[in-house]
């Protein structure tokens, strides 16, 4: 670390030789004594710089926060000998707005004396951001040498996509063989009653229907339907996006996403995650809190990354796009090859559900409103209800979803029709 | 704040010549230096500040020419204070500037700048006996060139301070 002149003491290096100059150009000896002051400050170059021993500490509220929450950040110094002015700035993340209080702050401290300054931040959009780097500059008690620290003490903080609680979630036709909350056609253990049939050795007492027994004169027993979970996966199309960040179509598909994972997950149904694009990533279906943690991790680094080449779903471990499971594509249908890889999955017999962020509205959104814009936006739009027709009559179930409006209600718009079940489980 | 104790140290600046030399050349270079200062301390930029100081000091020599009055010790030292406090004020607030300002900074700074001119005018006192007696001893035709060359010697002084690598 080395001390150095500041502007400032140039500055009073300036006006002391204007002044030495005046004073012998004018031959009075009161522009001496008036650059005295000025002198005196200077010569405290000539002595040696000591350079202020002090302890920083960088504390951060919370590391793992959603979209729009505020973290706090308190940074104190303690010093341990006289510090007479420390600047500390710590620059902002990127993409992070100051919520309240200041990110710079400006003390002078007596030998063990403790200080501190705290800000707010918030991030408005998913991600994982570094806080903790601090940098310091000490002046010493004249202000005209100076010298900076960095500190790094780097706090990882994560900013988790918004959740909205969702009840209306598209309804897996298979259900899987572990507990849930979906009534399954196969009888057994369960509340939902299903069919009577004639009791059997083996049968409990409390199966029996009094009421079947007592008409038809020989007993009767209930059966009742399952409940099952099912397996979801969710596929994420990260090949195009449009807007501006924190809204693009990538952004509020991350949310669509997040808030789904959270749904089915409280459901007790096992929920995996594709994500589609220039880079294919993935999570394995698994259920519980932990698996909340993955899907979370995954969606927060997904991004578009430019490609040309076209990712075969083929590349996706088979334990990831598990059989009889519920896929929900959540795609802007930007892109001609997530078209291809949502129907190669239906043609694969996969239960797919297509649920379309509206690139139209979220473009709309950006744009100053002309009469042109209005134009070409409701051209854009008539373009792509053909293509989804198009879809829907491959047997797609579709739903398409402006992002200004609520999630709900457009998953709550789907039909679709159960299929026959050959060999319910 | 501070920005209101580098106006006060503005005013002293201008208000020292006039009040040396009444002229209405000097009222008006030192309003030149007093708009000039009040460019430096609303925008908080450093060479509006620095020019200012060099006309107020041009202001001060001018009137002590023009008035060619007897030599006042604590004016003189009174007007290089304030110089040296007004570009230290300013530097303060460009500090200050969108920062948190801890309460003691304040208090820390008046401290010093206190203790400073204390200094500064037993210094300048202690040392006008001695200053007086050279002057007795010294041929009156060699004063100009003892002066230039102790003014000179400063000057270098100062540069070799600012400009040797420092550790």
């Amino acid at each position: 670390m080395t001390a150095h002149l500041t502007p400032l003491g140039l500055s009073l290096l300036t006006v002391a030789v204007w002044a030495l100059s005046l004073a012998v150009l004018s031959a009075r000896a009161e522009l001496f004594v008036a650059a005295l002051p000025l002198v005196l400050a200077l010569a405290a170059l000539a002595l040696r710089p000591s350079i202020p021993d002090y302890a920083l500490t960088h504390e951060v509220s919370s590391d793992r926060v959603f979209e729009g929450d505020t973290v706090t950040v308190t940074v104190s110094v303690t010093a341990r000998s006289a510090v007479p002015l420390m600047e500390l700035l710590e620059p902002l993340p990127y993409a992070s707005d100051l919520a309240s209080g200041r990110n710079r702050a400006v003390m002078a401290l007596r030998p063990g004396q403790t200080a501190s300054f705290r800000y707010e931040v918030r991030w408005p959009g998913r991600g994982v951001h570094d806080l903790g780097t601090v940098v310091v500059r000490g002046r010493d008690r004249w202000g005209v040498r100076a010298w900076e620290r960095r500190h790094v003490d780097l706090t990882r903080v994560r900013v988790y996509p918004r959740i909205v609680p969702l009840r209306s979630l598209p309804r897996p036709f298979h259900t899987q063989t572990s507990v849930g909350d979906y009534t399954s056609p196969a009888l057994g253990e369960g509340i939902e009653p299903g069919d009577i049939r004639q009791f059997t050795p083996g049968d409990r007492i409390r199966q029996v229907n009094w009421r079947a027994s007592l008409r038809l004169g020989s007993l009767y027993v209930t059966q009742r339907h399952r409940e099952r979970n099912a397996d979801v996966v969710l596929m994420l199309d990260t090949l195009a996006q449009v807007g501006v960040a924190p809204e693009t179509t990538l952004d509020l598909g991350v949310r669509a996403a997040a808030s789904l994972a959270t749904a089915y997950l409280a459901r007790k149904d096992r929920v995996g995650l594709i994500i589609y694009g220039g880079v294919i990533d993935w999570v394995k279906p698994g259920s519980g809190r932990a698996q909340y943690e993955r899907l979370a991790g995954a969606l927060l680094r997904a991004d578009v990354v430019f490609t040309y080449v076209a990712k075969d779903l083929a590349l996706v471990p088979p334990r990831v796009l598990p059989p009889r499971a519920l896929v929900i594509a959540v795609t802007p249908l930007l892109d001609q090859r997530f078209t291809k890889a949502a129907l190669d999955l239906a043609a694969r017999g996969f239960d797919l559900v297509v649920l379309v962020v509206s690139p139209v509205d979220v473009t709309r959104a950006m744009l100053a409103g002309s009469p042109t814009d209005d134009v070409a936006c409701r051209l854009w739009a008539l373009e792509r209800r053909t293509r989804l027709d198009g879809l829907r009559r491959h047997g797609l179930a579709v739903l398409e979803w402006n992002p200004a409006e609520p999630l709900e209600p457009a998953l709550a718009g789907l039909e679709r029709r159960r299929p026959r079940l050959a060999a319910a489980r | 704040m501070i920005r209101l104790s580098a106006a006060a140290f503005a005013s002293v600046l201008f208000v020292v010549p006039v009040l040396t030399a009444a002229v209405p050349a000097v009222t008006a270079v030192g309003l030149i230096g007093l708009a000039l200062a009040a460019v430096g301390i609303a925008t908080r930029w450093r060479w509006p500040v620095t020019a200012a100081a060099c006309l107020f000091l041009t202001d001060y020599a001018a009137a002590l020419w023009l008035a060619d009055a007897s030599v006042s010790v604590a004016g003189a030292a009174g007007f290089g204070l304030s110089l040296l406090l007004l570009l230290q004020s300013t530097e303060l607030a460009r500090c200050a500037q969108h920062a948190t300002v801890d309460a003691g900074l304040a208090r820390s700074q008046i401290i010093h700048w206190l203790g400073f001119a204390a200094a500064t005018l037993a210094a300048t006192f202690s040392a006008m006996p001695l200053a007086t007696a050279l002057a007795a001893l010294m041929p009156f035709a060699a004063a100009p060139v003892v002066a230039a060359a102790g003014a000179l010697g400063a000057v270098l002084a100062l540069a070799a301070t600012v400009i040797r690598p420092r550790r």
